[in-house]
């Protein structure tokens, strides 16, 4: 169950107001790593809406993203449809990928869910790898950003194109925070808690499994048209398991379910890949290591786990996030 | 209300619901006796969709629900509380009540309102849980309460949909004779637009809040009537005594 | 298109299915006996082409390495299990997934590690280097030589599994854990030999595969989505159903691949979506 509590406010505003400092008044590299992390976020954000609150623990998300960025180009590029309709096509794209294998998985959870979100994935992998028209795995190029010169700012400037990461970051968080605290996000938690009951008082849980992965897919899509626009060039590669694997890792990392984990995590993972792709080049190793010791430590993350010591030291009985108590902000 | 015609279920051989027909009225509590493996559970079962019947029908409000899925059929107030606690774990009581109430109230389809704080999502909480008798316990995990406190959640949770029948599988199975008061108040106290079927082992409380007793055996309906019928009947006593005086020990055993 | 041309296909198709099978086997078992689904499995594929290079290049022999590198494998596979494996056994399936997922991560790194990122090639034996005339058609002898280890296993695995002891006590496993421990079955033990025997023929896979397809990186990983179709369509724990499962989804991307090229990339993906919404459990699951 999603509560925007205090301690999450505080960790939110502090993540945020970390990227923009940092993307401010640091180097270039710094922008290109806020860039970087902001999309993280955003994909692990959508992630951990249908993973954390809803129990499908998708490997396709990367997927998900890849589909967009590539609906976003075909677009814009291919066809030369203006940047925002592109990125419209491109949501759009996204959704219904997402919301189709979330309806026929509907009716599998767990381990066959996730096997099959790895297969249908692994497909759309597949399907643009091996597609000349869009490149094959060379990929595309001559993307534009979002033209924002009517506010007077060039976002082909990196410190722009950062804070306006960090910027679409926070919309994302309040979607997805909104979404959670709905009539359909409840549901959704009750479909994770209990599907089984959920039916017995009236839920037609696949459709609403199916609608929630749109969801996802939507948030993902905006992760995607990004990505696309940082680096003004999209391949397949995009679309590789390994991208789905480290979202994954992300939410794991930062704490799942609890949606401000996630944000948490992908700063943390994308600063760790920078510190370390100056001394290995085995960083999959560090990914799967890092994974396997999340788990093994008990599965709550980072920002999870702070948040549960937090918690217990009040109220023992109820290591859960207290709902009335807690001031339910905005 | 609720009709129910030449019913049978096999399962692959073994005909677990033979041939079953009663009719339930409106407002009435119907409690189903029966020693175990008289199939009570599967009419259950087969009342709220989760199994298909082999043969016959099922009407409820004049509408034939046979071929409804679950889904359906809790969509046109048919509620079911459980033997087996079948809860929304790891959230606490009012977030278990507010799920049932949403689901009922169409908040399935709220993409951006807040539904925990709305007004008559909280009105329907609290007079559920008052109903149930949960109301100092709302803000408590699950996993916190007593299994008496669970097994009236059980029963909150099938209320909160605000049902026009209301199935109940052994309300009281497992609790201490106090909660079994519990229950009892609960019972008389539900309103009449409510039309209750209950399977119950504990006698006292079947035959203090009976309107009209079925008793099943094997899956057959072998008696059907007013408690003091039911208590005389010499087939009744015969499944549960073997012969006998009239007087009935609780039996732990499931349906 | 005559007849040698769908002899050769067939005989393809049954060579993919005999290695889909060999894979598809060890993860439906170990899932219906144990409920862990070991994601790594394919993993251990790709260790058992790598190590059978090795041993073939170190000691000049393949029939060595063809015994050896499922040996090696299998004692990775028991390392994994005393450390990782059965630790997570009571864990739910999510963080398994994640545990294993996590595995594949780190085994891909170690391969290039140990490896390098180049493909490498392994020479089939010379016993085998050569092409059988038969029914107008050339093959190698090789690839016949899959087929046959493949239905061999199969047919041995069938009997053990009907006729013997240990067999009927896998099944009871299968069926009911809880159960079978409390007639005396050494549940605990029973799943060990069947993870081992699993990761064996995992690698037995890998190193017989690697004269076909060669050793790359990525092997693990292309292998392990048609496995988990596999699986998925066959129904989970179930012989039969790994069977079905391989010959359909062998039989369909290979004749898919010369009949339908354009589509044949999704093919089995809309196999799979068609189970899913249709029949979720699988075609032969092992529990009704």
């Amino acid at each position: 169950m999603f509560y925007q509590t205090r301690l999450r406010t505080i960790t939110l505003i502090l993540a945020l107001g970390f990227l923009a400092v940092y993307a401010s008044f640091g180097s270039y590299f710094a922008r290109e790593i806020v860039i970087e992390i902001t999309i993280l976020a955003i994909l692990a954000i959508s992630l951990d809406f249908c993973a954390g609150f809803g129990g499908m623990v998708s490997l396709c998300h990367g997927a998900i993203m890849g589909i967009s960025a590539y609906a976003f180009t075909i677009m814009s590029v291919k066809l030369g449809l203006p940047s925002v309709p592109s990125a419209m096509i491109g949501l759009m794209a996204a959704v219904v990928f997402s919301g189709l294998v979330g309806w026929v998985t509907a009716r599998t959870s767990g381990i066959f869910f996730i096997m099959a979100t790895l297969a249908f994935g692994q497909m759309a992998y597949t399907f643009f790898f091996k597609s000349r028209w869009l490149g094959g795995d060379d990929g595309m190029g001559g993307i534009d950003r979002f033209n924002l010169s009517w506010l007077g700012v060039d976002m082909n400037d990196a410190l722009v194109f950062a804070l306006f990461g960090v910027a679409v970051l926070l919309l994302v968080y309040v979607i997805a925070a909104i979404l959670l605290r709905s009539g359909f996000g409840r549901i959704l938690s009750g479909i994770h808690s209990n599907e089984n009951r959920m039916q017995a008082v009236g839920i037609n849980t696949a459709n609403h499994k199916a609608m929630a992965m749109a969801a996802s897919g939507l948030m993902a899509g905006i992760a995607g048209i990004l990505a696309a626009q940082h680096t003004l060039y999209i391949s397949p590669e995009l679309l590789i398991w390994t991208v789905s694997g480290e979202v994954l890792l992300v939410v794991i990392l930062g704490g799942i379910g609890t949606l401000i984990g996630p944000v948490v995590g992908a700063i943390m993972l994308v600063m760790l890949k920078h510190e370390l792709s100056n001394y290995t080049d085995y960083w999959h190793m560090v990914v799967g290591m890092v994974l396997i010791f999340a788990v093994l430590a008990g599965g709550r993350g980072i920002f999870g786990q702070i948040e549960y010591w937090l918690i217990t030291r009040h109220s023992p009985k109820t290591p859960h996030l207290p709902p009335a108590k807690e001031k339910d902000l905005a | 209300m609720l009709e129910v015609k030449h019913l049978s279920k096999d399962f692959g051989g073994i005909t677990v619901i033979r041939d079953l027909s009663f009719t339930v009225n409106a407002g009435e509590r119907r409690v189903i006796l029966g020693p175990n493996g008289a199939g009570k559970t599967t009419l259950f079962h087969l009342l709220t969709g989760v199994e298909k019947a082999s043969s016959g029908s099922i009407s409820f409000a004049g509408k034939n629900i046979s071929k409804m899925n679950a889904v359906e059929r809790a969509r046109v107030g048919i509620a079911r509380s459980y033997q087996k606690n079948n809860l929304f774990e790891h959230l606490t009581i009012r977030e278990n009540l507010m799920l049932a109430a949403a689901a009922a109230t169409g908040k399935s389809r709220w993409f951006f309102r807040d539904v925990i704080n709305q007004a008559d999502m909280k009105t329907r909480i609290e007079e559920t849980a008052e109903q149930v008798a949960l109301t100092d316990q709302l803000d408590l995990m699950v996993s916190a309460v007593s299994y008496g406190n669970r097994r009236q959640l059980e029963v909150g949770l099938a209320l909160a949909t605000k049902p026009a029948l209301l199935l109940m599988d052994e309300p009281t199975s497992g609790v201490g004779p106090a909660m079994i008061d519990t229950f009892h108040q609960l019972l008389e106290t539900l309103p009449r637009d409510i039309t209750i079927l209950i399977i119950e082992h504990d006698m006292d409380l079947a035959f203090s809040i009976a309107d009209r007793i079925t008793v099943l055996n094997f899956g057959e309906k072998v008696f059907e009537g007013t408690p003091e019928d039911t208590r005389g009947n010499p087939t009744v006593r015969q499944i549960y005594l073997g012969g006998g005086d009239g007087t009935y020990g609780a039996t732990n055993d499931h349906a | 298109m005559d007849a040698s041309f769908w002899l050769l296909q067939f005989l393809n198709a049954m060579q993919y299915s005999m290695l889909l099978f060999l894979l598809s086997i060890g993860l439906t078992v170990i899932f219906g006996l144990m409920h862990f689904v070991n994601l790594a499995h394919a993993s251990l594929y790709m260790l058992g082409a790598y190590f059978g290079i090795s041993v073939s290049a170190l000691t000049g022999q393949f029939w060595l390495a063809f015994i050896l590198s499922p040996i090696i494998v299998t004692l990775i596979g028991a390392i994994l299990y005393y450390t990782l494996i059965d630790r997570m056994r009571a864990a739910g399936p999510m963080n398994q997934v994640l545990v294993t997922f996590g595995l594949i991560f780190v085994i891909l790194d170690l391969v290039r590690l140990g490896w390098g990122d180049i493909a490498l090639g392994l020479d089939a034996p010379d016993a085998l280097a050569h092409t059988v005339s038969f029914w107008g058609i050339s093959y190698p002898a090789y690839r016949l030589f899959i087929i046959a280890l493949g239905l061999t296993i199969m047919i041995s695995m069938w009997v053990v599994l009907a006729r013997t002891q240990i067999g009927a006590m896998i099944r009871a496993s299968v069926e009911n854990a809880d159960m079978a421990a409390s007639l005396g079955i050494h549940v605990g033990r029973l799943f060990f030999v069947v993870f081992c025997f699993g990761c064996a023929l995992a690698g037995l896979a890998g190193v017989a595969a690697a004269p076909i397809f060669s050793a790359t990186t990525t092997m693990g990983i292309t292998i392990l989505i048609p496995t988990l179709i596999v699986v998925v369509i066959g129904g989970l724990g179930s012989l039969e159903g790994a069977i079905a499962g391989s010959l359909i989804i062998g039989f369909l991307e290979t004749f898919g691949a010369v009949l339908l090229p354009s589509l044949s990339a999704v093919l089995t993906y809309i196999l799979l979506a068609v189970i899913l919404v249709l029949r979720p459990q699988g075609l032969i699951p092992a529990r009704g």
